[in-house]
């Protein structure tokens, strides 16, 4: 007798069994979550407490990635000044697919205390897509933990769709990038 | 037997020997400023340099928009005799230029290129000075001058977030700070046995 639990394949269509494998791979990927911190600014204090044992982001399958090509999350913590911001972006467009986005603090959200600099951008999501935010300045290490667990249950309910509004509205993104930095390249006499 | 008392009169005799002094303050024991003219700070930093303040801490310049001034400040410190010596110079505000002291401190070469990046000062002699340091591709006055608004092309330059409702705490309804305010005089009135004060 054939088992309930599972539609043999023969009768579905490539697009179902796509989603079938998608739905997996959510399933692996959001329990194997690898962070890559952009400490920009000082809610990155938050990220030891949220690392060791406190409060153990490991137990969430959650643990931190050296480079962009094999992070799944984009950690953008705290304020993004413009020159950190072409840095940023330069790091989300080198990410492997899917990519999240967690932005920490009120400064990505409305600027925070740094709403009339000159040096500071005010909204992250005009520049990048933004999956989660979590507010305060600085938000404790619940609330962080608390995006964390928010962002696997976006992951779960295939609404963590950043990336994908990325590649929809790609020209939207890169004229506010123009608009805001002028040229998103890096010219630096040091790496040149 | 040196002490920064000692140390604190040897620097004014130093100075006042190399150059005309404006002005002296002294900050603490440990830090001395004299205000100079212009044409004498190579040579009064060229002194203390041969007096063992070898080391150029820092330089910067600020911005007197009213006196329609920059003065610029140029720290040296000593590490033999405990004391920061300031050297502060008045130069004009429209076209500012200073000849750079890159000859005596090399290391001055970065701090020039800031002051020029932030105050917009053109330093002759560092080769450097018109390349942009922390900034990048900035299209505007130099920030750090009193006549930039921040605000202002914070507004132009970055979208801000547009709120769909009004989330600001002020609620007509609440009189908690009216209510605070009434507890206040009445507490006073119970100290003071009713009189205002």
């Amino acid at each position: 007798m054939l088992s309930t639990k599972f539609t043999p394949a023969t009768k579905l269509s490539k697009a179902e069994i796509d989603r079938k494998w998608w739905e997996i791979g959510d399933f692996f990927r959001r329990n194997s979550l690898w962070l890559l911190m952009y400490c920009t600014g000082c809610c990155a204090i938050e990220l030891p407490p949220a690392m060791t044992s406190a409060y153990d982001m490991e137990r969430l399958g959650m643990g931190p990635m050296a480079t962009p090509r094999q992070a799944d999350i984009l950690l953008v913590s705290g304020y993004l000044s413009l020159k950190t911001l072409r840095r940023l972006i330069y790091t989300y467009e080198q990410m492997s697919e899917p990519k999240y986005v967690v932005a920490l603090g009120s400064c990505p959200i409305n600027g925070g205390i740094y709403h009339d600099s000159h040096a500071v951008i005010n909204q992250l999501d005009q520049y990048i897509p933004v999956d989660v935010y979590v507010a305060g300045c600085m938000p404790n290490t619940e609330a962080v933990m608390n995006g964390f667990v928010d962002l696997m249950d976006q992951i779960k309910h295939k609404t963590a769709n950043g990336w994908k509004k990325y590649h929809a509205h790609f020209e939207w993104y890169k004229e506010n990038q123009r608009n805001s930095l002028g040229e998103v390249d890096v010219h630096d006499e040091f790496h040149q | 037997m040196m002490n920064s008392i000692n140390n604190l009169e040897l620097v004014k005799k130093l100075v006042n020997e190399a150059a005309p002094v404006i002005k002296i303050e002294q900050i603490d024991n440990q830090q001395l400023a004299f205000e100079i003219e212009k044409r004498d700070v190579h040579h009064v930093l060229t002194v203390l340099k041969n007096s063992g303040w070898k080391q150029l801490s820092y330089m910067s310049a600020v911005d007197w928009i009213d006196a329609n001034k920059f003065e610029l400040v140029y720290v040296v410190f000593n590490w033999d005799k405990p004391v920061y010596v300031q050297i502060r110079a008045m130069i004009d505000r429209n076209n500012p230029e200073m000849d750079s002291i890159l000859p005596i401190f090399p290391g001055v070469k970065y701090y020039e290129r800031e002051a020029h990046e932030f105050f917009g000062i053109a330093f002759p002699g560092n080769p450097d000075y018109h390349k942009q340091l922390i900034l990048e591709g900035w299209d505007d006055l130099p920030p750090l001058r009193k006549d930039f608004d921040p605000s202002a092309y914070s507004d132009r330059k970055f979208p801000s977030r547009e709120y769909p409702a009004d989330f600001s705490v002020v609620d007509p309804k609440n009189k908690s700070i009216e209510k605070r305010k009434e507890r206040k005089v009445r507490a006073n009135a119970l100290r003071t046995g009713g009189n205002k004060q």
